[in-house]
């Protein structure tokens, strides 16, 4: 998958990691797709609720080791 | 739209992380947030107020969570809020009545407030929400 971002926000609490996501997203543009890494557990739940309420799309949710890769497509 | 309302009567630090975390993640999720700081809470709306105690119940874990920000592991309650400001849809009001018995005025609040309201006109605002805490 071509990722065009990358937010790195292992070791940061929630809301930390979504905090930084949402930062990303302002700032990227329709279709463009970010990977977050994360390793607060709930990340991956709540990245996947804050994208139904905003209508972003989670492509895919990866785990290595004990770090989560989220992928996100931003929508328009 | 979902809409938040938060009333928060306590300046510590374990009250106000979790206060500021679900009014901004309200805010980022695309819903409406509002935060009431009346009593003690007030006195975190007062310019260069930095919170560094928790509740006296939880004075054992003080440490701990002092470590989580001053490392970076949590975002400070500040941090947290600026980001919710920066949606424009979360709004932080002040309680008039507690400003006028401790003695606090308007140009002694960061610049992120508001508005200075009583209970009627916070009532007003928060009737029509999903969701009602009251944090202290």
């Amino acid at each position: 998958m071509k990722v065009d971002i990358v937010v790195d926000a292992r070791y940061k609490s929630c809301p930390g990691p979504l905090l930084a996501l949402a930062e990303a997203v302002m700032k990227a543009s329709p279709g463009q797709i970010i990977m977050l890494l994360a390793t607060d557990p709930g990340a991956p739940r709540d990245i996947r609720e804050w994208a139904l309420n905003v209508g972003h799309k989670v492509l895919n949710i990866e785990k290595a080791d004990e770090t989560y890769q989220i992928y996100l497509e931003v929508s328009s | 739209m979902s809409k938040i309302s938060i009333i928060v009567a306590s300046e510590k630090l374990d009250k106000l992380l979790p206060a500021a975390t679900l009014a901004t993640t309200a805010a980022v999720m695309g819903w409406e947030s509002e935060m009431f700081f009346t009593f003690w809470g007030l006195l975190a709306l007062k310019r260069d107020y930095e919170p560094k105690e928790v509740s006296s119940d939880y004075k054992v874990y003080e440490d701990y969570l002092r470590r989580a920000v001053s490392s970076g592991a949590m975002p400070s309650w500040l941090e947290i809020l600026e980001q919710g400001k920066k949606t424009g849809r979360l709004k932080v009001y002040a309680c008039s009545a507690t400003m006028s018995f401790l003695g606090v005025k308007t140009e002694d609040l960061v610049e992120y407030v508001d508005g200075v309201v009583g209970a009627a006109s916070f009532l007003s605002k928060a009737k029509d929400s999903d969701i009602n805490l009251f944090i202290s």
